[in-house]
């Protein structure tokens, strides 16, 4: 309801109307308050301006409907405007009427009046953005040009020529067009920043304001008045003229210190009170004719006020500014702070460098430490320094870019990593000229990532070795084998060397099968051993084919325990991958082991698993393990890649995640699909470019 | 028959465990044969002496109990021990359930394993002699008339030839003649004899009538 004149509030009018919704504009309550408003502003402008003559012959110095016209036009939306121009015309009828006008001339000075309103508005409103406001530099002088002088100037023609045609008056028309362009222009100065300013927000503004805004204010207020009461009332005919230009500094200070809402409402109370004191015949104004004096007053005022809304805005504007730099600082800041990022530049030419706090904190510099770059490294990590050195002399021989991944060995001891970027700034000449920078302390991710890869390390060890505690009995049962063997021969020795002397061929043969299965049970127990170890992951070329022969002999007595026949398919010239064979093992362990468990319900003859290698492309090796039992789960067959997902009752839910994670950081990509009757597992891994040449049959 | 040598049979897949025993039963004096699978020793020719196997438990198609039961079925006379690296306890005892002569846990003592064959052995030949005993007096029973054997059946409980003649509604007589030829074809002459054949031959006696004061025979 407050700001039922403000633009704001017009606007929502105008959208409210032409959504067709409700009522017609017509009926809307909130158009004819603001009609109302405009009449009874513009009925009262005119009684002003008559009040303001310059007496003897009544001259108005000031016509202000007009103006008020305008202020309206600005602050309403265009689709508004024939409301207002409709508003005012019963308001100028009545106000005219009062003289001794002729009602064609009345009628005549509406017309001349709303054109000149609608001149300065359009032009104003197709110039500048809407809403209008006075703190700009572009938008004032563009108010001050086009509404404030091009409007009256053309304006004042037609009302001329209208007065002419009408015989009304003794003046010329030049005359004529002189007084009232001057009074127009004036109005408009003076006025329509006024109402504007004043209206053109609400009054929701008032609420923010300090009491010490409200205290100076009043005293600025007070203070213009004694002064204006001194130089338009006091002081006779024959002071200085000098004199009249007291009241400026007051204005100043309603300028600097209260914007353009402060300015326009100083000037128009120095306008006001100028123009009543010389109406009354006081003052400096009052010493010549009343044409005379009218003159001279306009162009005091007019001489005055242009200068102060120009400075107004051009405050305004850099007040503005300031308060966004202000805030981008802060957000800067407050970024920096919260990244714990360090900012910093280096001015060659100036000799002169910056750095924020953090940085300086960072870095371990003093505050007014000057940034170079041997001072930069002897806070490097000794084991990095060269090469960063490096990188920033890169840096500025050619590409003007340098990022940096370093460590940073405090006072302290402590070691934080880090990472910088950097940018050298050209001159115009080619020289540098400026070094800006961001320094980024990422040493809470590099541990974590540390932390991931070590835990991912045991993770799969872990796993490792579970599979091999399920595994156990078929290794004991393999490694029993040959030492089962090598006790009964040893024991058939012992027997023949009893009995008499031995048969030295079958003597030698009986040795060599000994020591065959002793090297039997050892390859047994490396493979074991190798494969239990914890595996940096030391990535060699290797050959699929060799890896599933491993793995099925690993498994060959589980197979049989279990059952289960095992096809290959193994393409015979695979090339090899660059990989990580104990990992490799582990996957397809993991999933031959996965492919046995699903086959426990399946019928004996069925029990079978095909393992397949094929090269797919210049790009793959593919590896498949297609088993005849119960299939993944329907619903959704990336679950069972997913942690502690198991369909096992006893299961972790840790082996397929495994795969995945070993698969994954090979490059390479697994997948499941489910067969018409049972499932396939597949992986594929990248081929290096220098797979080709290290082929292994 | 009798007079075949003894066998040891070795089923094992695994080639080195498969020379091994064979060459430890050969140091101790057994004959010894090695199959890499079950199939490979149900296509050999039946062995007719004491034959002992040493069976692996796992194996590539029939594994060892398997094979046991498949040999149960054709009525042979094979002496099982088996040998596995896993101690599994349900496997043992189905095996030993199934009439195996020991279970042996890989790797074993050889001794024991040679002790464990020569029990196996042992146990073979008495099983062997006892079936050409049963054979034996099977085939002199079987030269018996049907009259004749089912008053055998009442002679071997203690039946008095009254008796028998009141079971069978026959005159005392005619069993006396028929008991007489009993004794005569199976080359007999007293009652315990003639219980001990039928025992050999395993032959079930009759049902003891009800009422009847049976006297068995000293």
């Amino acid at each position: 309801m407050r700001n039922l004149v403000t633009p704001l509030g017009l606007t929502g009018i105008g959208a409210n109307s032409s959504a067709g919704q409700g009522r017609a504009p017509f009926f809307d309550w909130r158009v004819g308050a603001i009609a109302l408003a405009v009449a009874l502003a513009y009925y009262a402008g005119a009684k002003i301006g008559f009040a303001l003559t310059v007496q003897p012959h009544p001259i108005s110095v000031l016509w202000p409907p007009n103006s008020i016209l305008l202020a309206a036009l600005l602050l309403t939306p265009v689709r508004l405007w024939w409301v207002i121009l409709l508003a005012a015309f019963p308001a100028h009828l009545a106000a005219q009427l009062q003289s001794s006008v002729p009602p064609t001339m009345i009628l005549c000075w509406f017309v001349s009046n709303s054109c000149e309103a609608l001149i300065g508005a359009g032009c104003v409103r197709y110039l500048v953005e809407y809403p209008v406001r006075f703190d700009r530099l572009r938008t004032v002088g563009v108010f001050c040009f086009f509404a404030a002088l091009v409007g009256p100037f053309v304006s004042s023609f037609v009302d001329a020529g209208f007065v002419a045609l009408n015989q009304w008056g003794q003046d010329s028309y030049w005359q004529v067009w002189r007084i009232r362009f001057t009074s127009n222009v004036l109005a408009a100065l003076t006025l329509v920043p006024f109402i504007v300013t004043w209206c053109g927000e609400g009054i929701g503004w008032m609420r923010r304001i300090r009491r010490a805004r409200f205290l100076e204010a009043a005293l600025l207020l007070v203070a213009l008045l004694s002064v204006n009461a001194i130089v338009f009332y006091k002081l006779g005919p024959i002071a200085d003229f000098a004199l009249v230009y007291l009241p400026l500094p007051f204005l100043l200070w309603a300028t600097v210190r209260f914007g353009s809402r402060g300015t326009s409402a100083a000037i128009c109370t120095v306008t006001f009170l100028a123009i009543w004191s010389a109406g009354h015949g006081y003052g400096p104004f009052s010493t010549r004719s009343a044409a005379e004096n009218a003159l001279s007053i306009q162009m005091f005022l007019i001489v005055m006020s242009v200068p102060l809304l120009l400075l107004a805005a051009v405050i305004e504007e850099r007040r503005k500014g300031a308060m966004i730099l202000h805030q981008r600082d802060e957000r800067i800041t407050l970024a920096a702070e919260s990244a714990n990022l360090a900012f910093w530049t280096i001015d060659y030419e100036r000799q002169e460098s910056w750095m924020n706090d953090q940085g300086r904190a960072m870095f371990d510099y003093g505050p007014d430490e000057f940034l170079t770059r041997e001072r930069f490294l002897s806070r490097v990590h000794p084991d990095d320094r060269e090469a960063v050195d490096e990188a920033i002399e890169r840096a500025r021989a050619k590409s003007p870019t340098f990022e940096l991944e370093y460590r940073l060995l405090r006072p302290d001891g402590e070691t934080r990593w880090l990472i910088s970027r950097g940018r050298y700034v050209r001159d115009d000449r080619g020289a540098i000229s400026e070094l800006i920078g961001v320094a980024i302390d990422v040493t809470a991710q590099v541990k974590a990532n540390l932390e991931l890869r070590l835990q991912r390390v045991e993770m799969a060890r872990m796993s490792r070795v579970s599979s091999m505690g399920e595994l156990t009995a078929s290794l004991a049962h393999e490694l029993n084998q040959p030492l089962t063997a090598i006790a009964s021969n040893a024991a058939a020795g012992r027997r023949m060397l009893a009995q008499g002397p031995p048969d030295h061929e079958m003597f030698k043969e009986l040795l060599e099968d000994v020591s065959a299965d002793a090297r039997r049970a050892g390859d047994i127990i490396h493979g074991i051993h190798h494969f239990v170890r914890k595996s940096e992951g030391t990535r060699r070329p290797v050959n699929l084919n060799e890896i599933v022969r491993e793995v099925l002999r690993l498994l060959h007595s589980d197979l049989l325990g279990r059952g289960t026949t095992v096809e290959t398919e193994l393409e015979s010239s695979l090339p090899a991958v660059e990989a990580d064979p104990i990992h490799l093992q582990q996957v397809l362990l993991n999933l031959l082991m996965n492919s046995l468990e699903a086959m426990q319900s399946t019928a004996a003859e069925r029990r079978r698993v095909i393992i397949c290698t094929k090269r797919e492309g210049d790009a793959f090796v593919m590896v498949s393990v297609r088993d005849h039992g119960s299939g993944l789960p329907k619903d959704n067959l990336d679950k069972v890649f997913a942690h502690f997902y198991s369909t096992k009752p006893n299961g972790m839910g840790m082996g397929l995640t495994i795969v995945r994670s070993i698969v994954e950081a090979h490059g390479g990509k697994l997948s499941a699909e489910n067969t018409d009757d049972g499932a396939r597992f597949c992986f594929r891994l990248p081929l290096t470019p220098q797979s080709e040449s290290v082929e292994v049959a | 028959m009798s007079a075949a040598a003894e066998l040891v049979g070795v089923v094992d897949d695994d080639q080195s465990v498969r020379r091994g025993l064979r060459r430890l039963f050969r140091s101790a004096g057994y004959a010894a044969e090695t199959f890499a699978s079950a199939e490979d020793y149900l296509a050999r020719e039946l062995f007719e002496g004491p034959i002992c196997l040493v069976l692996d438990v796992r194996m590539p198609g029939l594994n060892g109990l398997g094979l046991q039961k498949e040999l149960e079925a054709r009525g042979g006379c094979e002496q099982i021990i088996f040998i596995t690296g896993h101690k599994d306890v349900p496997t043992a005892t189905q095996a030993m359930k199934n009439g195996a002569v020991d279970f042996l846990l890989k790797p074993f003592d050889s001794d024991e394993l040679i002790e464990a064959v020569k029990n196996a052995l042992l146990r073979g030949k008495e099983h062997l002699r006892k079936r050409a005993e049963r054979r034996r007096a099977r085939g002199l029973i079987d030269k018996l008339t049907p009259r004749e054997f089912e008053v055998l059946r009442f002679v071997i409980i203690g039946l008095l030839n009254k008796q028998i003649a009141a079971e069978l509604q026959t005159a005392e007589k005619t069993v006396k003649v028929h008991r007489g030829r009993v004794m005569q074809k199976l080359g007999l002459t007293s009652v315990p004899d003639l219980v001990r054949l039928t025992q050999i031959a395993g032959i079930s006696p009759a049902d003891a009538p009800h009422g009847t004061k049976v006297h068995y025979p000293v």
